[in-house]
């Protein structure tokens, strides 16, 4: 009875476990999985994440204006979608080329909004890839 | 004059339950008499799922998001049946690195549970105290693996990540702080009024009973039946770490926190056991092939035995995936529990067996 009061007492001046979000900011561990990114320059245009990625969130779809790179023969271009994205690394560990063509970071992805379109403008890209 | 009896149910949707499930009761005034329950609410079509959309490497995914709490014993089983079909051996280190995070898993599962039956007697300050403490356990499992609840750690032929000498020396510290605070709920929940005497002989289940109705984990561990799936596999090396079963005799809701008090206890000291004497080594091995014919591959959930049938047929698609929960398994020894117990009992009860739904349902 007599600890438990004491107990009751001490915590009223206890520091409250969680954190003042937006004003405090969490702290992030660089290892934390977070966003796909991608370096044109060093791709070599294999699709290997491509085909590892289980969700299907990377689609290298045929375009007018491909970018400029030698290995890229059938015109490709790459597309990431964050909202569809896991964040397993299945894709980076599957790249032949890790940190220089695709490699994982720890940012998060900015929250979708209906007018960025983001589910239609994946659904045309995924039709494409069917297509082809 | 005939005996009345009313019908009360219980959920689907219900303050007290984390997950939906509808349990129907027939009560004789505050006695339960019979018990009919419903499970299916959160079906998704999992395993239909792994066998029309999803290649069998990328499966181990989705079989993870079955489960949020035991998302790393549905990934590391299946990806046990895979191996077992595709007849390649790992190493040593990813070995134990799976066993540390299936412990870590558990721990934290068997925390959350324990909260939520502090929560159900009505003894809210020491829920936000587990769980609080809960998120000493989950900050380690972040730094390991680089995510908080889907874990994504285990691939086919090893785990995804190794283990740096600061992150062994984080959940070393984290581990031991989480056991101080741990031994400190066994004298709550053995001393304190609201915690031990309340539920002393609560919905208890006898050891014949447990024996007869297929109970597993710990429900029927606090029946004082020696059936744990660790004990009995040979794949990974349990017995190696320092694994003891937890066994109580009584079978009520007391019994079953002691059970699952003393197996983070256990648990604490195997993950400290495969911190000392870590293997070094590689800790992925790329295996080739497809999986073609049957396998099935048993582990020991939080919540108990997980049963995983994987049939291929030497394609990249699998013919069949076929996933056996331990709520599912129980749901007989819960009906019984039920019966002869109060009404007011009930959510109290439920909190106790740790029910997983959107396990049961997939």
């Amino acid at each position: 009875m007599f600890t438990s009061l004491i107990k009751a007492f001490t915590n009223l001046f206890k520091k409250p476990q969680t954190i003042d979000y937006p004003l405090t900011p969490i702290l992030k561990d660089k290892e934390y999985r977070g966003l796909i990114e991608y370096g044109e320059a060093s791709c070599i245009y294999c699709l290997k994440c491509e085909k590892a990625c289980p969700p299907g969130s990377i689609l290298f779809v045929p375009v007018e204006n491909p970018p400029e790179n030698e290995k890229n023969k059938k015109g490709l271009q790459y597309h990431y979608n964050p909202y569809l994205c896991i964040y397993c690394g299945e894709c980076v560990r599957a790249c032949p080329k890790p940190d220089e063509a695709l490699w994982q970071s720890n940012k998060k992805p900015s929250i979708a909004i209906k007018s960025d379109k983001v589910n239609e403008d994946w659904f045309v890209l995924e039709k494409l890839k069917k297509e082809e | 004059m005939s005996k009345k009896t009313i019908n009360i149910p219980l959920g689907s949707q219900h303050i007290s339950l984390l997950e939906p499930v509808r349990f129907k009761f027939e009560c004789e005034n505050e006695k339960i008499i019979t018990v009919d329950s419903d499970v299916g609410f959160v079906h998704r079509g999992i395993e239909r799922a792994c066998t029309t959309k999803f290649k069998f490497d990328a499966i181990g995914y989705v079989v993870a998001r079955v489960c949020g709490l035991c998302a790393i014993t549905h990934s590391l089983s299946y990806t046990a049946a895979i191996e077992k079909l595709l007849g390649g051996e790992i190493t040593a280190k990813s070995k134990y690195l799976r066993i540390l995070l299936l412990e870590l898993d558990r721990i934290h599962s068997h925390m959350l549970c324990l909260s939520h039956t502090c929560e159900n007697a009505g003894f809210e300050a020491m829920f936000m105290r587990i769980m609080g403490d809960r998120e000493l356990v989950m900050e380690i499992q972040e730094l390991l693996t680089g995510n908080r609840i889907q874990f994504d750690y285990i691939s086919i032929g090893g785990v995804n990540r190794d283990i740096s000498s600061e992150i062994s020396k984080k959940i070393i510290a984290n581990l031991y702080e989480v056991k101080q605070r741990a031994l400190g709920y066994m004298d709550e929940f053995t001393n304190n009024w609201s915690l031990s005497l309340k539920f002393k002989g609560i919905g208890a289940l006898s050891l014949d009973d447990a024996y007869m109705l297929n109970a597993i984990g710990p429900l029927a561990r606090a029946s004082g039946l020696n059936i744990d799936v660790r004990n009995e596999i040979e794949y990974l090396p349990f017995d190696e770490v320092g694994f003891k079963m937890q066994t109580h005799r009584d079978g009520d809701i007391n019994a079953r926190n002691l059970v699952r008090l003393n197996e983070i206890i256990n648990s604490i000291e195997m993950c400290n056991n495969i911190l000392e004497g870590l293997p070094e080594g590689a800790i992925f091995t790329k295996l080739k092939g497809k999986p073609k014919g049957e396998a099935v591959i048993r582990f020991e959930a939080p919540r108990g035995e997980l049963m995983y049938y994987v049939k291929g047929n030497g394609t990249a698609m699998l013919e069949r995936v076929r996933i056996k929960t331990p709520t599912f398994s129980c749901i007989p020894a819960f009906s019984h529990i039920f019966v002869g117990e109060n009404y007011a009992d009930a959510p109290a009860i439920l909190a106790s067996f740790d029910p997983c739904l959107s396990c049961t349902a997939k």
